[in-house]
Parts: structure tokens; sequence; C-alpha cells
């Protein structure tokens, strides 16, 4: 993994003091809020319903055995024991005090992390496929590229007030876990006879305004990729609302100017800055290569351990993915146990498991967009004793791409913004289908829960949406139905009027037995049996007879 | 702050500054104990916003505003309830 050079360590030294003086002179009146919070959120750190929120920035959702277990620390010392992992591969602690902020920062800095433009209208964390460098059909890891786009966007002085926050994710896949269609910038690795390039896709986004990425390059050679994300950039902030928030992303720039328009302006950018010496050399893309190297030497003929334990078997078909190296594989940790908070680790959950990854996985752990972790380099022979290890601290949940792997955001209960509570709601969901065998039936679904429209848990894409609302001060949920974020990325549909916390489980039983009676096959699952029959359907077996709204 | 009230009763809150933790305005000042909230009238809603802004520019507190109460006293919204319980789930 990426390794701080001098320079690095340096700006995230001079940025820690800085806010930290910046922290003392808001507390003595120096600085009123509306000067200071511009400061503090382009350091990650929120004021949320309860108290702050700090989100501390995990570059393409990569993390040491270190920083895992400084994440843990931090959580116990300056937190209430446990963090929080976002749909962008972030973390987040909801209970610092601003006092204890500088701490943090300095604690951080210390394992090469840090919370910078994890906020404000920037350039964010960049995030990318959780598989990177380890997936087989893989054209090229895309871990180099975020890093040489990290570097370039970290503290870009154009682009450091855009209209609105931008995001960027990349993939080496033609299969897309990063969910690229459905950010500012998705950038996909592909071939074109020899050479590899990119596939460059802009204003795609969630939100109240939800939009699918438009292909404006077909291949863009590497050596350019900085001039062209300069000249998008450059033509979204002189182009891009700053008079209306919810108008102000790049999606809502493409949409109005058309795809054709849009990609024209960028090339006339593009043209122009193809003097700027920002040109990405071989040794440099060498160089940036040399860190995400795979840590083993060779491959094994290690094999999958058979044990008699069924709960040992059903972990192993599902949550284990093979790996490119032979007799190797990445293990998918759920953060999705039965009852739980999705996404949240306690302390011990973090320590424990950074110890795990130092003795079973090279020390690497990563994070998914779907608020999973991942050990990725595991051999296949240890996969038992590591099964052992980690049912110990509850992280041995088998439900990958399974119903009650769902993605939420905190909702109601942390966030100012949102208008209903999510994590109460995923809960339910999740003790109400957790019998395996049930899962296992239904298959592959992914449900996806938002606490309001701002769509953090990106109801948008999930195959079943929630969407909480506030209707008079009463929570309800409306369902979408037939969303996806993969390479074939959809934005669902309304199904109908929403449903009330104590029916919702109703409602999605019905969605549910619509999709079982009308399947082809088990191999048939829920998206395609709805891309196949549409959405009347479900609206049929879900409204009619149905007296609740 | 007192844009688009509902009701004749309310509560001034913020966050601590230093802390981030939630407080109500009190007789004796800002106190995280609801029990000692000061029941605010609309009529008062003037001169208690600009206690509320005073305070915001000594460094005490930061971002106040009004709980709404209904007719019986009691915080009216989820958002202002949880706020006050804490988060509705186990951890």
């Amino acid at each position: 993994m990426y390794k701080y050079s001098k320079f690095d360590k340096q700006i995230i030294k001079n940025r820690t003091i800085q806010f930290e003086e910046q922290v003392e002179r808001r507390l003595k009146g120096r600085l009123t809020e509306d000067e200071f919070k511009p400061l503090r959120l382009m350091n990650g750190l929120y004021l949320q319903l309860h108290a702050y929120m700090l989100r501390v920035a995990i570059p393409y959702g990569e993390l040491s055995h270190k920083q895992l277990s400084k994440l843990a620390d931090i959580s116990d010392k300056y937190d209430k024991g446990y963090g929080h992992f976002t749909t962008r591969q972030n973390i987040q602690f909801n209970w610092p005090k601003l006092t204890d902020v500088p701490k943090i920062l300095s604690e951080l800095a210390s394992v090469e992390m840090h919370a910078i433009q994890t906020s404000g209208n920037c350039i964010r964390n960049i995030s990318s496929d959780h598989l990177a460098g380890i997936s087989k059909e893989e054209i090229e890891d895309p871990r180099p590229w975020c890093e040489i786009i990290r570097k370039w966007s970290t503290f870009h002085p154009e682009f450091s007030f855009l209209p609105r926050k931008f995001k960027i994710a990349v993939t080496g896949c033609k299969k897309d876990r990063a969910a690229i269609m459905v950010h500012d910038i998705g950038l996909r690795l592909k071939k074109k006879g020899r050479e590899i390039g990119f596939e460059v896709y802009v204003g795609g986004g969630q939100g109240r305004s939800p939009f699918i990425g438009k292909k404006i390059n077909n291949f863009l050679s590497k050596k350019f990729l900085l001039n062209y994300l300069e000249a998008i950039l450059k033509t979204y902030n002189q182009l891009g609302r700053r008079d209306n928030i919810y108008k102000a992303r790049i999606k809502i720039l493409v949409n109005e100017l058309g795809e054709k328009k849009f990609k024209d302006l960028v090339n006339e950018n593009f043209k122009k800055l193809s003097k700027k010496n920002m040109l990405i050399m071989n040794d440099q893309i060498k160089k940036n290569f040399s860190f995400f190297k795979l840590p083993m030497k060779k491959s094994l003929s290690s094999k999958i351990p058979k044990i008699n334990d069924y709960e040992y078997k059903k972990w192993i078909s599902q949550n284990i993915v093979k790996h490119k190296v032979n007799g190797y594989s990445a293990v998918l940790i759920s953060l999705k146990s039965y009852g739980k908070p999705p996404g949240d680790a306690s302390s011990h959950q973090m320590r424990e498991l950074a110890k795990i990854s130092k003795k079973y996985s090279f020390g690497e752990i990563r994070v998914t967009h779907e608020q999973n972790l991942v050990l990725p380099h595991i051999k296949n022979a240890r996969l038992y004793n590591l099964w052992l290890e980690l049912k110990k601290i509850g992280l041995s949940t088998a439900n990958i791409n399974l119903l009650t792997d769902t993605i939420c955001c905190p909702g109601l209960d942390y966030c100012a913004l949102a208008t209903a509570r999510s994590i109460p709601i995923s809960q339910k969901i999740s003790e109400h289908f957790k019998k395996f065998s049930k899962q296992i039936e239904i298959g592959k679904i992914k449900i996806k829960i938002s606490g309001c429209i701002n769509a953090c848990g990106h109801h948008h894409v999930g195959n079943i949406g929630i969407l909480g609302l506030d209707k008079n001060g009463e929570e309800s949920y409306q369902i979408t139905l037939g969303g996806s974020a993969d390479e074939n990325a959809t934005i669902g549909q309304i199904v109908g009027p929403s449903f009330s916390e104590n029916n919702l489980i109703g409602a999605l039983e019905k969605i549910l037995g619509t999709y079982l009676k009308k399947r082809y096959s088990k191999n048939e699952d829920f998206l395609a049996t709805f891309r196949r029959i549409g959405i009347d359907e479900f609206k049929k077996e879900l409204y009619d007879n149905n007296t609740e709204k | 702050m007192a844009k688009k009230l509902r009701g004749n009763f309310f509560f001034l809150t913020a966050n601590n500054l230093r802390t981030g933790q939630v407080v109500y305005y009190t007789k004796t000042g800002w106190s995280s104990e609801i029990k000692k909230a000061l029941k605010i009238k609309r009529d008062e809603i003037e001169l208690y916003q600009s206690i509320g802004e005073r305070f915001e520019k000594k460094c005490v507190i930061i971002s106040p505003f009004f709980v709404e109460l209904n007719d019986s006293g009691k915080i009216r919204t989820t958002r202002d309830l949880i706020r006050l319980t804490g988060i509705t789930f186990k951890l």
C-alpha cells in the first residue's frame, strides 16, 4: 500500500498544527462560527444532531493493521468505543469534542491518515473497487491511479471552492464494484489494442436528482488523465450553479447542457490545458505501481479446509472471493451482524481485526462502499482458523450479497439533515429475515436505506431502495425497485405511496413474495426478474387489497 | 432561527461549543438537563433569540434554535425527541 513521502508527512503535520490554531482562535472568539465552519468542514468536522462528527479519510478504502488499530484507540480515547464505516469507504466518529479534534488529527497523522477534504465543496476521498489488485478479471489495478488523483486533488487551489462537493471513483474491471456510474466522475480502466486507458463517465449521482453518469470519453490515454480531469473540473467550476444548492452538482450541469455540449466544452478546455505540464510520465506511473505490489511471492496449492460445521460452510459459501493468485482468497467481513447497525465496528472488533489482519492477511484491510471490510490475501488453508478467530469477535456473519447485507446511512438517529430513522429499519429487516435458508432462497439482492433524499444510503440504486420521509411529523418509508449500482447501473422506480414503519416489513414480504412467485428459476435474481416483468406486477401485489399506505 | 415555528411554547436549545453536547437554556444558563429548560412563550421568541445569539458570540454554544412543544408541553418532533433522548437503537 501507499507510503507517505517526507512531503506528504510534512503537509499533514502542517495542516494539523494549522487546525489546532484555528480551533484555539474559535474557542477564544477570534473566529466566528461562520468563519470557522468552512475550516472545520475542510477537516471533516461536522456538527450533527447530538454532537460533532469527524469523518476520517480512508483513501480508496485501504487500511493497514496499524491504521485500524489507531482508529480503535481513537474511538476509545476520544469517542464512545465504536466507529461507523461509510458508503464512501471512510470512517466516522460520532461523538468527538471540538477540543479533542486537533489531538485526534495528530494521532491520525502518526499513522499516515487525516480527515482532509472529507467534507466541503471540494474533491472528496477517491473511492475504488474493494477487490482492486486481486480480481482475476481486472484490466489493471486502479489504486495507483486513485493515488495519482488523490495527490493532484489534495489542496488543489482552483478546486477547493467548487459549486458543490465532488466525488470520483475508479475501477479496473468491467464488473463495477465501485459504483462509478453514480459518481461525479467515474473512471474505468479499459484496453484498446495493447494500450490501457480510461473510459470516462461524468454527471452521475444520487441525492434529490439522481442521474446515471454519461460517457464522455471512450478511451483516454493514461498520460492525459490529469489534464482531462482538470478540464472537466474547470468546466464545472466555470459553469456550475452557485445560486441554488440543489442545482449545484455537476450532474445538473451535464443534464442542462446536454451530453454533447458538455463534452465539447470539456474538449475545448482540454485543448487549452494540453500545454500545461501535467502529463503523467511512465516513471511516475511505475513508481506509483511499486506501492501496490501483491505481498505474496508465489502462488500455492493451498486448499480451503473442508470442515463439517454448518456455520463455517455458510460463511465459506457467502463471504469468500477467489483471489487472482492461486491458493489465496479474499475474505469479506460482514459489518451487518443481525440486529446491529450496518457499518459499525466496536473498538474491540477493530483492534482484534487489526491483529488478525497482521497474522493472516499481510496486515491489509479494505473497506467496501457497501459498508463491509475485506481481508484481501488469505491462504486458503488458513480459512478455518481465520473463521474461528472472526467468530470470537462477532465478525463471522455469513450474509454477503444477501438480503440482510443492507447499506444504511446514519439517518435521524445521528444526522442533522435526515428526515427519518434508517438504522432501526435496517435492524428490523435484519432481525425479520435473518433465517439463512430464507435468505438463500431469495438469493442475491441489494437493499439500501437512506434517512433522507440526500441518499447517503444509496437507496436510488438499491434493488429495493427505502427512503425515509417526514410526513407531518410522522416517519414514513417510500420504496423504490429495480435500482442497481453495478456496470448496468439503473435508478430505481418508486413503487407507490409510502409505508409506516410498522407496515414496512409486510410490504417487503409482499415484494419478495412477488419475486419468488414470478422468477423463472432460482438462477434469476431479484433484479433480473424485476427487469423482465416490470414494476406493475409488484405494484399490483403490493397495493391491491392493501389497506394501509 | 425563529422561522416557521409551530405552537405556542418552546425550549431554546443549542450544542456546547467545546464538547458538542446538546444543551437547553435554563433560568441559570445552559444545561444538558431538559427538566431545567425554560418554557418560552411565542411572544418571547425575539428576546430569547437574541440571548441565544449573545451566547453564541461569547463562544459558549453553537447553532441555537427553538424546540417546538405541543399543547401538553411535550416536544413535538421526532428529531428533537431523539436529540433529547439519544439514539433509538441498541449499539
